[in-house]
């Protein structure tokens, strides 16, 4: 018999290492499975996977649900997902908080007492539909249909509230994206078509970043943060970014170049002039597939000296000088901006300049460059209700004729003002009280006022600043109960993909396709008033099959179904666990196509077509492509089919119609103590809705303002010290966070924390009368260790507006920073609604029809002036 | 091994108990009816509770049917409905969220027993006090049942049950959840019914011979929570 002893054994051991590494293995360890799969710890039994879209903020990641026993017990990134590749942010992580949340609105309610003392009676929800419905009905018997406004924040819903405002008739229909990015937006369409870039960071040698903090915050942070890592580590791409704050993507770049607020656009300007000066652009390029010659733009970038970038900016000429050769020579190369250029008061103009760079280098649609975006539709259920007969003005102020994203931050001065009567405002999944310039003091005050606004519905899933001051509150479904079509241009690989209930609802929560059918079949029982059959389906997933049943490619492999089952389609390809990157079949990566503007028209697409002088080829009235060297291109979706370089649109109204800088008035001869305020975010909160998520609390919820070390020393402070912040129309009281890696001029206030109205986290109730009360509501709030919540800025931001792009000029604000005056409390804060009138007013002087238009142009003074053109509704979404 | 320090019960003594339940369990359940609310503000069961120690107030004894129903919806909405308050349900009061693992098991608990958890005017979760208390008082009165028939391996079996339910369930949170609600009502009909439940509770688990720890930080004693809306604090830290 073989006898082995522990001597043996371990002699032995040592001769046969070699082959008992060789020896066949048929185990596999399962953390070596990039996602997809997951165990409970204490049974091993399987979880079920269920794919979705995440929903905490707006990247739309690919996510998988693990759920046990009716219960989301994680989250993960969605391994199939060409985009996300299997990662979920911290965010993403954990978004089942929002379906558990102790918070959470699960019934109707109704206020009870003054609007906004925060009393409510829940009530079922047919007494709360009779109730909404009833109002609308009334509006619409006796009043306009446009009294009937609906404002939404972020809406994924697929075109159902524009169905129901459709079908009601109102084109009273508000966005959140004059808080967001729409200068950026304004900035690129009329130049190239579509609203953004997609940059090929992954394949790029070079990426100058104007103003975006990819890696924690940016439109698209989690797939964008993996592709410039891939830049940055596997093609050596050289990052510059520049910035007024070392965020940690700029931490992360070869160079952090500060710059003062508001003039990334001169910079950009005059990196432009060196390349064109020294002729490094591509003039193949600008030749073929612009609107100007390159003698055109050699001469207009004339005037934008470095020495003249270097005064407004303060970035050193021989930087510019350098930066500019750098990113020239280098092949591939990319801009990328997101919010910093844009929120200014001429951020359109900011965001053209930056975008100028990739245009002139000739780095549009090429590998490692600067792409168009990449999406892909899906249908709406038949038939469609038709358009409101009549505009709104409150969505397309007269003055604002370019700002095709709406100019929704100023609606509460127009309204204040009577230029619109509202009887119902309807309220989506948006907290202007909070998210927008002036908050509380503004949009608190407008909403306080019955007279201005009589009924306020609120569709939300969670108490906050304006669901405080709401008549009625419907409990929305939070994400993960929700079903939603999906489809973001956040890679190079256009997707779509859904959001599916991974739970049942909880309570009586309804999702906004539910309760908006029922609302719509009260108002219109028999279908007598031509309301109802624009809502005939069965329930949700029954709307989101007609959404995807004609979809091709889709609807051959299953259409719905398919994405029941995969949350995304197509599937390039597996997610290798070597890489962490798609890999094809034949386990290579798979590729993007690029030069999208130059496929060739078909001879089907030719029959008919006419070709001008200029190569642009036109068919049945609108121009289809441009032809070059022979060849018939498909070219930019501009409507001119060419890169506008000039926006001669731009001109009509007396705007520089070519690439330029305007730098923000109130910005120059400031005072030794003045300094600009402006906002971020950080990598674990969205605008509004995360202060009270847990896990996300815990890492971050305070926003102590950065302040740099030379600033902090003449204003006499140190980290921790209590400061005051005085702007135009009120003051605050934070404390200062001293740092090297920020601007001198700059003082920075995160937007994602001081809630007053929203959850008990976000508000840290719990730590009210000596820690008993969130001892007692929520065992995890023992785990609260923290006493500090933060403090908001929005209230003394005046409500600035890009006469242009129609956005927020959120990174204006001129302030007085010193030490806390005697009696200052940390979170005071005072703003007077009467001086944020008067900065509305102010900016309402640099619209086209304004005072200070002319002044700030006075390149354009052959403009005939603001009675030479017919007021027109903008274009746009 | 669950230890009896109680008395056998009587079929009688289980009827009454159940009966004591199903009385708790319809006051935390929703917000009263007009038919629950005359039954309550009877003479004869204003007098039984006054026995036992409840004192309801003038808000409930005199105020006029249609306005104490307002009065209570609201009341209910802003202390177990409303965002800021504290829901009577196990999950949030343990666990720090709706639909945690104790919603799973008492769902298991009540399958095993062939019950299943419907919407009253509106849905509850499973883990919801109300419907604790009615899945007590059920087995209870089958206990009682099955005494009558003289099964008691049945009886026993049942007696079983409901003591580990209250082991891992009820008597973890409802004695510290009932002087929350004490401290934080406003109304006199919560303030005494959160009494009456301490109480019950307390009495259910002397008599059952339970010696259950209560987890919930109603016991810390509360204050009374403040509605939502304040004046406006921009922030800061809480004080």
């Amino acid at each position: 018999m073989l006898e082995m002893t522990r001597r043996t054994f371990m002699k032995a051991s040592a001769g046969t290492t070699a082959a008992a590494l060789a020896a066949p293995s048929m185990l596999h360890a399962m953390e070596n499975e990039l996602g997809g799969r997951d165990y409970n710890p204490d049974t091993l039994k399987e979880r079920k996977a269920i794919p979705t879209n995440c929903h905490v903020c707006n990247i739309q990641d690919g996510a998988m649900a693990f759920v046990e026993d009716g219960r989301v017990v994680k989250l993960e990134g969605n391994p199939n997902h060409v985009s996300t590749r299997g990662r979920l942010c911290a965010k993403g992580n954990a978004g089942m908080w929002y379906s558990y949340d102790p918070d959470r609105i699960m019934y109707p309610l109704k206020r009870v007492g003054k609007r906004g003392e925060g009393k409510w009676k829940r009530i079922s929800w047919d007494e709360a539909l009779s109730e909404v419905t009833a109002r609308i009905d009334d509006v619409l018997k006796n009043g306009d249909p446009n009294e009937i406004m609906l404002k939404y924040g972020r809406n994924r819903t697929g075109g159902v509230l524009h169905r129901f405002m459709d079908t009601l008739g109102s084109a009273t229909v508000l966005n959140h994206t004059s808080v967001c990015e729409s200068s950026k937006k304004v900035g690129m369409e009329p130049t190239w078509g579509p609203d953004i870039e997609t940059p090929d960071f992954a394949n790029s040698k070079y990426i100058l970043n104007f103003g975006s903090n990819i890696l924690e915050a940016a439109y698209f942070h989690n797939p964008y943060s993996q592709r410039i890592t891939e830049g940055r580590v596997d093609s050596n791409a050289k990052i510059v970014t520049f910035d007024v704050r070392l965020s940690n993507t700029a931490g992360f770049s070869d160079e952090w170049i500060p710059v003062y607020p508001g003039t990334d656009g001169a910079v950009a300007l005059a990196i432009g002039h060196v390349i064109l000066r020294e002729d490094l652009q591509d003039s193949g390029f600008i030749t073929d597939w612009t609107n100007v010659t390159v003698e055109e733009l050699k001469e207009h970038y004339r005037q934008f000296t470095p020495q003249w970038a270097e005064e407004l900016s303060g970035v050193p000429a021989d930087t510019i000088e350098r930066i500019a050769r750098e990113f020239a020579l280098a092949k591939p190369a990319t801009t990328y901006t997101y919010r910093g250029p844009a929120k200014h008061l001429y951020g359109a103009y900011n965001e053209k300049a930056c975008m100028m760079l990739s245009i002139m280098t000739g780095n549009v649609e090429k590998r490692g460059g600067y792409c168009l975006p990449r999406g892909m539709g899906y249908g709406q259920p038949q038939p469609e209700p038709p358009k409101p007969k009549h505009g709104s003005i409150l969505k397309n102020p007269p003055e604002f004729p370019l700002a095709s994203h709406h100019v929704s931050h100023l609606v509460p001065f127009w309204i204040a003002e009577g230029r619109q009567k509202i009887s119902v405002y309807i309220n989506y999944m948006d907290n202007p009280v909070y998210t927008n310039p002036g908050s509380e003091t503004v949009w608190g005050e407008l909403f306080r006022n019955e007279e201005l606004i009589p009924f306020r519905v609120v569709l939300t899933p969670f108490m906050g600043e304006e669901a405080q001051t709401a008549d009625i509150i419907l409990p929305e479904l939070p994400y993960l109960e929700r079903w939603e079509p999906e489809s973001m241009p956040n890679s190079l690989w256009p997707w779509l993909g859904i959001r599916q209930p991974v739970i049942e609802p909880l309570g009586e929560g309804k999702e906004h396709r539910v309760y908006l059918q029922e609302i719509i079949h009260r108002l219109d029982p028999d279908g007598s008033r031509g309301m109802k059959q624009y809502w005939n389906f069965k329930d949700s997933e029954d709307y989101m099959r007609q959404q995807f049943e004609n979809v091709p490619g889709l609807k051959e492999v299953g259409g719905l179904d398919w994405l029941k089952k995969h949350g995304v389609w197509p599937v390039y390809g597996k997610l290798n666990p070597a890489t962490g990157k798609i890999s094809d079949k034949t386990g290579r990566e798979i590729r993007a196509e690029y030069g999208l503007h130059m496929k060739e028209l078909s001879a089907a697409d030719m029959l008919g077509a006419s070709v001008d002088e200029k190569g642009i080829i036109h068919k049945n009235g609108k121009a289809i492509g441009v032809q070059r060297h022979g060849k018939n291109y498909v070219g930019f979706p501009s409507g001119s089919r060419l890169i506008n370089v000039r926006v001669d649109e731009w001109a009509e109204y007396g705007f520089n119609p070519m690439p330029t800088f305007k730098r923000i008035p109130w910005h120059e001869n400031l005072k030794d103590d003045e300094m600009i305020l402006t906002t971020y975010k950080y990598n674990v909160h969205v605008q509004s809705r995360t202060a009270s998520v847990k896990w996300l609390a815990e890492i971050v919820h305070r926003n102590w303002a950065p302040i740099n070390t030379e600033t902090a020393k003449r204003i006499g402070v140190k980290t921790g010290d209590l400061i005051r912040v005085e702007s135009p129309v009120g003051h605050l009281v934070t404390k200062a966070y001293v740092t090297e890696g920020q601007h001198p001029n700059v003082i920075a206030i995160s937007t994602g924390c001081g809630h007053w109205g929203y959850g008990r986290l976000a508000q840290l109730k719990l730590k009210e009368k000596g820690g008993q009360y969130g001892a007692q509501e929520d065992p995890d709030m023992n785990n609260v260790w923290w006493e500090d919540k933060g403090v908001h800025p929005n209230n003394i931001i005046p409500a600035v507006a890009d006469p242009i792009g129609g956005s927020a000029g959120w990174y204006d604000t001129v302030v007085k920073v010193t030490k806390a005056k005697a009696g200052d409390k940390y979170g005071d804060t005072e703003a007077s609604w009467d001086k944020h009138f008067e900065w509305y007013k102010k900016t309402m002087s640099f619209t086209y029809v304004g005072d200070a238009h002319r002044k700030m142009h006075p390149e354009m003074a052959s403009w005939a002036g603001p009675d030479s053109v017919e007021p027109k509704e903008p274009s746009g979404h | 091994m669950i230890e009896s320090r109680e008395q056998p019960n009587t079929i009688d003594e289980l009827k009454s108990r159940a009966h004591w339940y199903r009385l708790l369990a319809g006051v935390f359940a929703e917000e009263p009816q007009a038919p629950f609310l005359r039954e309550l503000r009877s003479q004869a069961c204003i007098e039984s509770l006054a026995e036992v120690g409840v004192s309801f107030g003038e808000d409930f004894l005199a105020t006029d049917e249609e306005m104490l129903l307002d009065d209570l919806a609201a009341e209910y909405t802003m202390l177990f409905v409303a965002p800021g308050g504290f829901p009577p349900v196990e999950s949030v009061r343990l666990q720090g969220g709706y639909r945690q693992s104790a919603s799973s098991e008492v769902r298991d608990a009540y399958t095993a027993e062939g019950f299943s958890v419907q919407s009253g005017r509106f849905a509850i979760f499973d883990d919801h006090l109300a419907a604790q208390m009615q899945f007590v008082a059920a087995l209870l009165e089958r206990q009682a049942e099955a005494l009558a028939a003289a099964e008691e391996q049945e009886a026993r079996r049942l007696e079983k049950t409901v003591k580990r339910f209250w082991i891992k369930h009820l008597g973890r949170w409802c004695r510290g959840y009932a002087q929350l609600v004490e401290e934080a009502a406003e109304h006199s009909f919560y303030r005494e019914m959160a009494r009456l439940l301490d109480a019950f509770v307390t009495a259910e688990l002397d008599i059952m011979g339970l010696d259950v720890a209560d987890e919930d930080g109603g016991k810390l004693r509360a204050p009374k929570p403040k509605a939502v809306t304040e004046p406006m604090q921009c922030g800061g830290a809480a004080t």
